[in-house]
């Protein structure tokens, strides 16, 4: 459902993804990993079509991102890391502009919106303005539109960031069940014990390269960390407990 | 040891260093033209001062009793100005800057925070009177030839002179904090400052001052002047200003006054920091209450838009950027000042009596009519660039939900321009049907002017929405930011220059074709061809520049990592 061949992208001189490949087949939960300034947040934006790649090609339900970008978009719901939105909407106006962008009807959104609201626990807040709306609330509602159009796949950055355990809890059911439902989810977090327990596979990507791929069980073995939680995996796969800070 | 409350100003001042020192791209033309305008201001506010003053000189005790009032009221007009911009800049540097959460939460000593956010506030509230007050008073010292005494004590009287309005500012603004949330009170200041100003705009202009230079109107002089002194009071910071700098003029030193001004600047500020002392904490905390702001819901502008012929996703953008304008109080509270200036501009075409030049009347209205076409245009390149080109940057950090969506750049950029078209065109046909029939000009250069601001806008709103996308600034923080930056002054440098060329294509077949009419002789057809060719040619300048522009933009948006 979301596929990515060889992806190249590059800064100036620094090539922040060098040839990564990533096949999420539907319903499949997907975990993307590596340490600060791997890449994965430049993949993940070239996914989301905020980035243009250098090289490669990207595909969301069979669609190629750069050839029909529009149909390509329309199956895919983007969460992003930071939830940024215009301040001077309220919850629903903004739900309401978003399923417009998706191409919508009004009169579809509505109850849609409304569902979603209730869902993500945002309905008292729904003729509010977003600017009063804590960092967690504008989260959901970040994922509230990325579900409005009932996307095939979509793309998380740090689902977790800002939560509270109970809006945690949450977001893992509505994943889950979206799984079971045939959407395809990339997922990429810092949060190891959040893909150990969501993530149907995973890759690990380090100085802008695939390092590893496969169940948790897959990757404990590759890094001789059988048994173990995925903490030792993922450091010894990603070269150790070193500091490394290098995307810009 | 704890460093002295300077210490807290190091980041504005490295941070202007830092700037100063990563040149961006631009930033060589920004200063240059800046620069020249800065340089032009002064150099026009200083000779104009110098000869008013040295006319004054041949009418020793009206010049002398003029110089006095004139001191008086230039002091009393930016006492009013410091206090009000004092209120403004004190909410901000008190109670919503980023960086006081910092501040707040390390073992800084009160005092020593507000001395340094009160410094802040009285460079940043008074240095535009401060730079508009050195020309007037180096000019009437040097009309005067005035002693070093007095730029001594010129220097001694504005120093206090703004301190004071600074001080009472701020302790307005606390009072105002204790009472609104912050980000509310600064709502309610700025629609009070713009109703302020353009209610000064009109007055001013209704007044009509140009009638004191008519003979007739000379019996009114007195009654005016009478007006005019009964504001100066002596009680005022201002009246001491005045009469220090004029007891200097004079070869003296006006102790009085020059002690009124320091010890009330003093008292001021001491007042202020106990008041601060006391109360700034628990009006900071109620700043930072979550606010449940009232907001106009705009239900009927979304009822209407829907039934716009046009695909959901360019409702959706028409929709959001309607309502998010309408709510931002700094965005729609500028239509006010121009909706001021504009009434203005048509009132001054009232005004204009050519008919006192009885031969030229016809030939000048007519001449009049370019200028008001090249004048329309040049506001509605003010408003373009104020309102349009930042248009793209207004997404800010929200951006990527255009960007993600499947929603293609062009129809983005496209939104934009109709969004700020329509309402432009609106206002310059408005403008230049009015100013022009207000001038009685003949029907010809009406519908010539009528059509040419239309292209002339199509050509102004696309290069500005275009050269917008090509020059964004996502992370400004508010979008005058964005007008001021390079993009928005290569726009204005790129409009001025398309506005010249389009009057002058415009101006020679239409002078050519009157002075034959009025002259009776018959217009050959090889110029009627090349007249023609003129007019096509502004047409089609103003045609291609918008299909460039946007396609420009749209290219950028394109390209835009």
């Amino acid at each position: 459902m979301i596929r990515v061949e060889n992806l190249v992208k590059t800064f100036g001189s620094f090539r922040a993804v060098d040839g990564v490949c990533l096949d999420v087949g539907e319903g499949e939960i997907h975990g993307f990993l590596g340490p600060n300034g791997a890449g994965k947040t430049t993949t993940i934006r070239v996914v989301a079509g905020l980035l243009k790649p250098d090289a490669g090609r990207v595909t969301i339900a069979g669609h190629d991102l750069a050839a029909d970008p529009g149909a390509a978009k329309g199956a895919l719901g983007f969460i992003p890391d930071r939830p940024f939105l215009y301040e001077k909407l309220t919850a629903a106006e903004f739900l309401r502009f978003h399923g417009g962008l998706y191409g919508l009807q009004t009169a579809e959104i509505e109850p849609r919106a409304q569902a979603l609201l209730a869902e993500f626990d945002l309905v008292a807040w729904r003729d509010e303005l977003v600017e009063s709306f804590s960092h967690g609330m504008k989260q959901r509602l970040v994922m509230c539109a990325a579900f409005l159009h009932r996307p095939r796949a979509v793309l998380v950055d740090e689902p977790m960031v800002g939560l509270d355990p109970r809006g945690m809890i949450l977001i893992k059911e509505i994943f889950r069940r979206m799984s079971r439902e045939g959407v395809a989810i990339l997922m990429s977090t810092h949060t190891l014990e959040v893909a150990q327990e969501m993530c149907d596979r995973i890759s690990i990507i380090l100085a802008g390269r695939i390092v590893a791929c496969g169940t948790v069980d897959e990757l404990r073995a590759l890094a001789g960390t059988e048994d173990a939680p995925l903490t030792p995996a993922f450091l010894k796969l990603t070269g150790g407990a070193g500091f490394r800070e290098s995307e810009p | 040891m704890r460093h002295a409350f300077p210490w807290l100003l190091l980041p504005t001042v490295w941070g202007a260093r830092n700037r100063a020192r990563r040149r961006q791209r631009g930033d060589g033309l920004r200063a240059a033209l800046f620069g020249a305008m800065g340089a032009f201001t002064f150099a026009a506010i200083f000779a104009v001062v110098l000869w008013l003053t040295l006319q004054l000189l041949d009418y020793e005790e009206l010049g002398d009793y003029l110089v006095r009032l004139g001191l008086g009221w230039l002091f009393l007009t930016f006492l009013s100005f410091v206090a009000f911009s004092a209120v403004v800049t004190s909410l901000a540097t008190f109670f919503l800057s980023e960086d006081l959460r910092l501040l707040l939460a390390a073992p800084v000593p009160r005092e020593r925070l507000f001395y340094s956010r009160h410094l802040r506030t009285v460079v940043q509230s008074s240095w535009m009177v401060v730079a508009f007050v050195l020309p007037v008073l180096l000019a009437i010292g040097l009309a005067r030839c005035a002693t070093a005494g007095y730029y001594v004590t010129a220097v001694a009287t504005v120093v206090p002179f703004v301190l004071i309005p600074s001080a009472l500012g701020a302790l307005a603004t606390l009072l105002l904090v204790s009472v609104f949330p912050a980000r509310r009170a600064r709502d309610v200041l700025m629609l009070m400052g713009l109703g302020f100003a353009a209610a000064l705009v009109l007055l001013l202009r209704f007044i009509r001052p140009e009638r004191l230079l008519s003979v007739q109107s000379l019996p009114d002089v007195t009654a005016f002047f009478a007006t005019l002194q009964s504001p100066v009071t002596p009680f005022l910071p201002s009246f001491w200003a005045g009469e220090s700098l004029y007891a200097a003029l004079r070869g003296g030193v006006d102790w009085l006054h020059l002690g009124c001004l320091w010890t009330s600047a003093l008292a001021a500020t001491v007042l202020a920091r106990a008041a601060y002392d006391r109360h700034y904490f628990s009006a900071w905390s109620k700043a930072q209450e979550g606010r449940k702001a009232r907001f106009t819901r705009l239900l009927w502008l979304e009822r209407l838009l829907r039934r716009l012929p046009a695909a959901p996703s360019s409702r959706a953008l028409l929709v959001k950027d309607l309502k998010v304008f309408l709510r931002d109080t700094s965005q729609w509270s500028q239509l006010l000042l121009l909706l001021a200036l504009a009434l203005v501009y048509v009132y001054n075409f009232r005004v204009l009596d050519l008919e006192r030049i009885p031969y030229m009347s016809a030939v000048l209205k007519n001449a009049y009519a370019f200028v008001n076409l090249a004048m329309a245009a040049f506001v509605m390149s003010a408003v373009a660039v104020r309102f349009v080109f930042p248009a793209v940057s207004a997404e800010g950090a929200a951006f990527w939900i255009v960007r993600s969506a499947p929603v293609s750049v062009r129809r983005f950029l496209w939104s934009k321009f109709w969004t700020g078209f329509l309402p432009i065109l609106v206002l310059s046909e408005a403008l230049t049907i009015a100013s022009n029939q207000m001038l009685g000009i003949t029907p010809l250069l009406r519908v010539l002017a009528a059509g040419a601001i239309a292209f002339m806008t199509l050509a102004l709103v696309g290069l500005a929405c275009g050269m917008g996308a090509r020059h964004p600034r996502f992370h400004a923080e508010n979008l005058t930011q964005v007008a001021g930056s390079y993009g928005g002054v290569a726009f204005m440098v790129l409009a001025v220059a398309f506005i010249l060329v389009v009057v002058g294509l415009l101006a020679w077949p239409a002078s050519l074709y009157l002075w034959h009419q009025q002259t009776g002789f018959p217009l050959g057809r090889g110029r009627q061809a090349l007249m023609l060719l003129s007019l096509l040619a502004a047409a089609a300048l103003s045609v291609s520049i918008f299909r460039r522009s946007m396609a420009g933009g749209v290219r950028a948006l394109e390209q835009l990592d």
